[in-house]
């Protein structure tokens, strides 16, 4: 019988607490829509649920850092495998972040705990090339808009602050963050009025191996 | 020649041995100490010209037909938290005259640092980084097996104990494109540099001379009589003679990691007075070398450097200019790596003695195929042809002209 009015009352709250679906769009002036752009949104009124034990990855892949970007929680753990062959020694000087950590190859190194929001920048002392980011929000309702700019959010009814983040966006934090009332809103665009830093992400795209003699 | 000063050698053995103690000191505080290594099999069928290993006027490392040990080498490295590393490369030959020794030891430091520019230092013996061809641990190359002419005189005569310091700003932090290094280093000893060039001529190989390493060559009469230059036909590259210090100083610049340039002006700041007890000389050599890559997409490349230099010993007994310069374009396809590089290479004499002969040329083709059979194992097989002249074979009743081929079938395993 408990059982059965335990469920009862989940499938009520469920009912009533009614999910909203909104997409995001980042444009640049010209309207190019742009992606890998951290969007979170913070309810204004509830205090934020703790997170799960998940651990996100923050992985090495051939001299890159996997993703580029990651949008975690705060109070998650990264871990940091090396999916390459040789060494990598990643560190932060960032605020929310800092920290150096030795990837010896074939060697499994404990995850870090992120507790303080905001961007950490990633660099290895190995390989100078390598840059990648760890955002960390206090808010579950997060993603990143995909390659073609795009970014779809289910969260409950509320207020909340909405954010926008990425290494390139020059426009000031604040000029960017808007209130959104759910579930009035649905379709945001957010067009910003600084051009993008330039696209240096050609990095990425050959690979460094047999470049130079370590 | 008379005026001779004492041979010493700068303490060589004392660095290596400094280094090695410091390197087992960091691993014993708990650090993991990284271990890779690589064996080369080889089934040779060689030239007929026999090889300087074997006091012959050859310009390919094998003599005869046969299996061998091409090489073997284990490779110890650490670093640390605050920015401080060490590597140490020993190596094992089955040719030449030291088989077992080492080719690399030194200490870098390379603070953590979020700058826009930056610096790094190191100090023991190392080779600069003029190479793009030499890119695999133990600088090895991973395209072909028989090593450019430029490279392979890199690996049998220069090394460096001594100092270098370096300035750089990754192009990523700077949301460019570019990235670029300054290079600027002061060593001791390799006073003998440029000897073995200016008699054997330029060769190709993979053979790197270790760390009390003797490169022999042909015994040349008008190297090796009394009443001629009186030299042995050897070669100890990294003598100290006359207590100079040497210095070089390098530029790179990258476009992404598309793109390379690499330019280093060499200078051993050789007494070409000094002679040693055993009658090796200083020879003042100094060069430029320029080299450039760039990878058409991530799996083919072009490498090409080019190395233009000058060496004298004596009041001019020898004195040669030597140009050098090599083009290989390198493609992946899955696991299979095929490259294929001309050489070139030239000395020509402006000296004293007519009776000893420095010229020397030749051209060369080297076709590589490698194939990794998983992480640890490869396969390979290489085919090189060149043609060569020496004046000085002459003095041994030898024709000039040589052509010579020689093929590989080589099993690797690294670890």
């Amino acid at each position: 019988m408990l059982k059965l009015i335990l469920v009862f009352t989940l499938f009520s709250v469920s009912f009533f607490v009614q999910s909203n679906k909104i997409s995001v769009k980042v444009l640049t002036q010209e309207r190019q829509r742009v992606g890998n752009v951290v969007v979170y949104l913070t309810p204004k009124a509830s205090k934020v649920s703790a997170i799960s034990n998940k651990i996100e990855i923050m992985d090495q892949v051939n001299t890159q850092f996997s993703p580029h970007i990651l949008a975690v929680q705060k109070d998650t753990q990264v871990r940091f495998p090396n999916s390459d062959s040789i060494k990598h020694h990643v560190y932060s000087f960032s605020q929310a972040k800092t920290f150096e950590l030795q990837l010896y190859k074939e060697l499994q190194a404990d995850p870090l705990l992120f507790s303080n929001t905001g961007a950490v920048e990633l660099g290895c002392n190995i390989h100078d090339w390598m840059l990648g980011y760890i955002f960390v929000v206090d808010t579950p309702y997060f993603g990143k808009t995909d390659s073609e700019g795009n970014l779809t959010l289910e969260l409950p009814d509320g207020d909340y602050q909405l954010d926008v983040w990425h290494p390139r966006i020059q426009d000031k934090f604040s000029v960017l963050s808007r209130p959104l009332s759910l579930p009035a809103t649905s379709d945001i665009e957010i067009v910003l009025s600084s051009p993008l830093l330039p696209d240096v992400n050609q990095y990425e795209d050959i690979s460094g191996e047999f470049s130079d003699y370590e | 020649m008379n005026n001779a000063v004492n041979c010493k050698l700068v303490g060589l053995p004392t660095i290596l041995k400094w280094l090695v103690l410091s390197a087992l000191v960091f691993s014993v505080r708990g650090l993991a100490v990284e271990v890779t290594g690589l064996v080369q099999l080889n089934f040779v069928k060689a030239s007929e010209q026999t090889s300087w290993f074997d006091e012959g006027t050859g310009i390919l490392a094998y003599s005869k037909d046969g299996a061998h040990v091409q090489q073997a080498f284990v490779d110890l490295s650490d670093s640390f938290s605050n920015g401080l590393s060490y590597n140490l490369v020993a190596n094992y030959y089955q040719l030449g005259e030291q088989n077992l020794g080492i080719s690399q030891a030194y200490i870098s430091y390379k603070p953590l640092s979020r700058s826009k520019i930056r610096w790094r230092g190191r100090i023991g013996f190392f080779y600069p980084k003029l190479s793009l061809e030499n890119v695999d641990s133990g600088w090895l190359s991973p395209f072909t097996y028989t090593q450019s002419a430029v490279n392979s005189w890199i690996g049998e005569e220069l090394r460096t104990p001594g100092l270098e310091l370096s300035v750089f700003s990754p192009g990523r932090s700077r949301n460019s494109p570019i990235s670029f290094e300054l290079h600027g280093s002061l060593f001791k000893a390799n006073d003998p540099l440029g000897t073995v060039i200016s008699w054997r001529g330029f060769a190709l190989h993979d053979r790197q001379s270790l760390n009390n390493d003797r490169v022999p060559f042909a015994a040349y009469p008008s190297v090796i009589a009394e009443d001629r230059i009186f030299h042995p036909n050897y070669v100890e590259p990294y003598h100290e003679l006359d207590g100079n210090i040497g210095f070089y100083l390098g530029a790179h610049i990258d476009y992404y990691r598309q793109s390379t340039l690499r330019y280093y002006y060499y200078d051993n700041q050789g007494d070409p007075l000094a002679v040693s007890h055993e009658r090796l000389y200083a020879w003042r050599t100094k060069f430029h070398s320029l080299a450039l890559q760039h990878k058409f997409d991530g799996n083919t490349r072009v490498v090409a450097q080019w190395l233009s230099g000058s060496s004298v010993m004596g009041t001019r007994f020898v004195y040669i200019d030597f140009d050098a310069w090599y083009i290989m374009l390198s493609h992946k396809y899955k696991a299979h790596r095929i490259s294929l590089r001309f050489d070139k290479f030239k000395v020509r004499e402006d000296d004293v003695f007519e009776w000893d002969q420095n010229n020397s040329d030749g051209h060369g083709y080297t076709l590589a195929w490698r194939y990794d059979l998983n992480r640890n194992w490869q396969i390979g097989l290489e085919q090189h042809i060149n043609e060569n002249s020496a004046d000085i074979r002459a003095t041994l009743g030898e024709d000039l002209e040589v052509n010579q081929q020689q093929s590989l079938a080589v099993l690797q395993y690294r670890w």
